[in-house]
């Protein structure tokens, strides 16, 4: 009989994820003994600290949570206390939430397809390696990135936690002539992310495809980001307010981060392939093309082609950002009055890795009683160990070392925050000897 | 010739503002102050020649001990100016070698900290540092 041998494979560290995360892997030969995606960050306590505050901190409190993604948190909070208050904003206020949010989507994934991801698909340990070999596309990335920055910088005062958002809308409203200056760039940078998605459909994939359950906003209307009900490809059609109905939050012990699943089906995944396999057919015509272009069908679930998926995301942001500054008029107050005293809110938008739910219980007094934040990294990381248990039979013939580099490429393709769900990524891989 | 100091640092981190003190207290020279070191800063030097970039320094020497760096000569060393934010000053000026973004001229000046916990006052030794760096940058 063949001996057999386990193997354990750890990555202590996790390289190019936001946050401290760790892998771990035992296998006997091509099974599985043991997988765990570890999140070490420590807990950050935000939940409780916002206790007591006032109902109109929570989006200034709530944005500190995140440098890449401050607006989905600034959006989630002012979404849940208008909830609370029974008030919607709409007409322009909300489309200049929209086009800040769109700010938002280009400069995360700009980040994330440029210099966390790509490295992987083409060899390289960093994106320092690869400028020497691609300095055009990581020239291209930096000034996607800048075009993302100067959304949020006109509009919310700077690039990182913005200071300009406010429950109920803004505190200063642009002129439409501050918001035409950003039309030059963001036409060069519709081209540049329809080039971008050319650029990575070339990208070697894995071949690897799961049946995932895509939890997504979704809106009549439009592409959602900033507002929707919650819908999935398994059947799931929710106002935000039910969402404590069907997902459930558990604990386990080798992540600070708790694990979200559906309480009926367990494992779901949130982000920009859930977005795309349920809402493409309202995405913008040249974000269309780019993804026809790119050989993406009107679903993927090559979790490894999330890559293209944001290409085209960050197309689409683009050339709705352009809509929308094109169909701008000044609104002539910069926010509407929210009163969400006495009641409890509940509120979700798209922030650039996946929906962000938030729900506040507000006093009388408009103190916030008790927060409930579940960000989209604690969401995924059921479909992350999945992901990686599902990919390791087929390829178990691989040295550690290329298992452990396409173990930590398949982590990246969720581009995890760790630092919301919690913060940094650590793999083990363990391979032992039979009997042992 | 456009010479500009750009200061790095967070300001609720008492001696690690040192970068930020100095670039507040320059009176000669173009200043900006980050929060943040990364890949932007390649934007932010784009058409100057001279650039002085001012950030704390954790590597172990005394508190307020002042070192220069060049990185055209050779690379700074990542450990002593890490950041907690992912890409620190050594990764933005390797990119920036990468892509020949480098200005003609490039000096860093490390402060060495001693205490970087929460708080917004320096230690006075890093206070006196920021004053002697910031002398030396107006009469350079």
């Amino acid at each position: 009989m063949p001996m057999s041998a386990d193997r354990e494979i750890a990555v202590d560290y996790l390289a190019r994820v936001e946050g401290e995360g760790a892998m771990y892997l035992k296998l006997r030969d091509d099974e599985v003994i043991d997988l765990k995606f570890k999140i070490f960050e420590p807990p950050r306590f935000f939940e409780a600290f916002l206790r007591g505050r006032k109902f109109s901190e929570a989006p200034d409190i709530t944005a500190r949570i995140c440098g890449i993604c401050p607006i989905a948190y600034q959006m989630s909070s002012c979404n849940a206390m208008e909830h609370a208050a029974g008030v919607h904003v709409a007409g322009q206020l909300a489309a200049l939430r929209r086009l800040i949010y769109c700010g938002e989507w280009i400069e995360s994934h700009a980040l994330h397809v440029y210099f966390l991801h790509a490295p992987d698909f083409l060899g390289y340990n960093s994106a320092i390696d690869m400028a020497k070999d691609f300095p055009e596309q990581v020239q291209m990335g930096l000034r996607l990135k800048k075009v993302g920055n100067q959304i949020m910088i006109l509009l919310g005062g700077r690039e990182i936690h913005p200071i300009n958002l406010r429950v109920g809308g803004f505190y200063r409203v642009p002129t439409k002539r501050e918001l035409e200056s950003l039309v030059p760039e963001l036409e060069w940078a519709l081209d540049a992310a329809v080039n971008t998605a050319r650029w990575v459909a070339e990208f070697p994939f894995p071949e690897f495809e799961r049946d995932y359950e895509f939890v997504a906003l979704q809106h009549p209307e439009e592409y959602a980001i900033h507002q929707g009900r919650i819908v999935s490809n398994g059947g799931l059609d929710i106002a935000v307010d039910e969402w404590e109905e069907h997902f459930e939050e558990t604990q386990v012990e080798w992540s600070n981060a708790l694990h979200a699943r559906l309480r009926e089906r367990g494992s779901y995944h949130v982000g920009p392939m859930a977005r795309y396999s349920l809402n493409s057919d309202q995405l913008t015509p040249t974000a269309k093309r780019a993804a026809e272009d790119a050989g993406l069908g009107p679903v993927c679930t090559n979790p490894f082609r999330s890559i293209v998926v944001r290409a085209v995301e960050i197309a689409f942001a683009c050339e709705e950002a352009l809509r929308l500054i094109d169909a701008y008029e000044r609104p002539t107050e910069p926010f509407v009055p929210v009163e969400p005293n006495g009641r409890v809110g509940y509120g979700a938008s798209e922030a650039p890795r996946g929906i962000l739910y938030h729900r506040y219980e507000v006093d009388e007094e408009g103190l916030i009683a008790d927060a409930h934040i579940v960000p989209p990294t604690s969401q995924n990381q059921l479909s992350i160990e999945d992901d990686l248990k599902a990919y390791v039979p087929g390829h178990a013939h691989l040295s550690d070392e290329q298992l452990q580099w396409q173990l930590e490429q398949a982590i990246r393709n969720y581009d995890p925050c760790i630092s919301c769900a919690t913060h940094f990524l650590d793999l083990t891989v363990e391979r032992d000897a039979a009997g042992s | 010739m456009k010479r500009l100091v750009i200061g790095l640092g967070n300001p609720y981190r008492r001696d690690d503002a040192a970068g930020l003190e100095v670039a507040r207290r320059v009176r000669t020279v173009e200043a900006h102050q980050r929060m943040t070191s990364s890949y932007e800063l390649i934007d932010l030097w784009e058409g100057a020649d001279d650039v002085i970039i001012v950030d704390a320094t954790r590597s172990g020497a005394p508190a307020g001990t002042v070192r220069h760096f060049h990185p055209l000569q050779e690379a700074l060393p990542n450990r002593a100016f890490s950041s907690t934010h992912a890409i620190g000053i050594a990764e933005t000026i390797e990119m920036a070698r990468q892509l020949n973004r480098l200005p003609a001229q490039i000096v860093v000046y490390g402060i060495e900290t001693g205490d970087i916990t929460a708080g917004t006052t320096m230690s006075p030794v890093v206070e006196q540092a920021v004053m002697r760096v910031a002398e030396e940058i107006d009469h350079a």
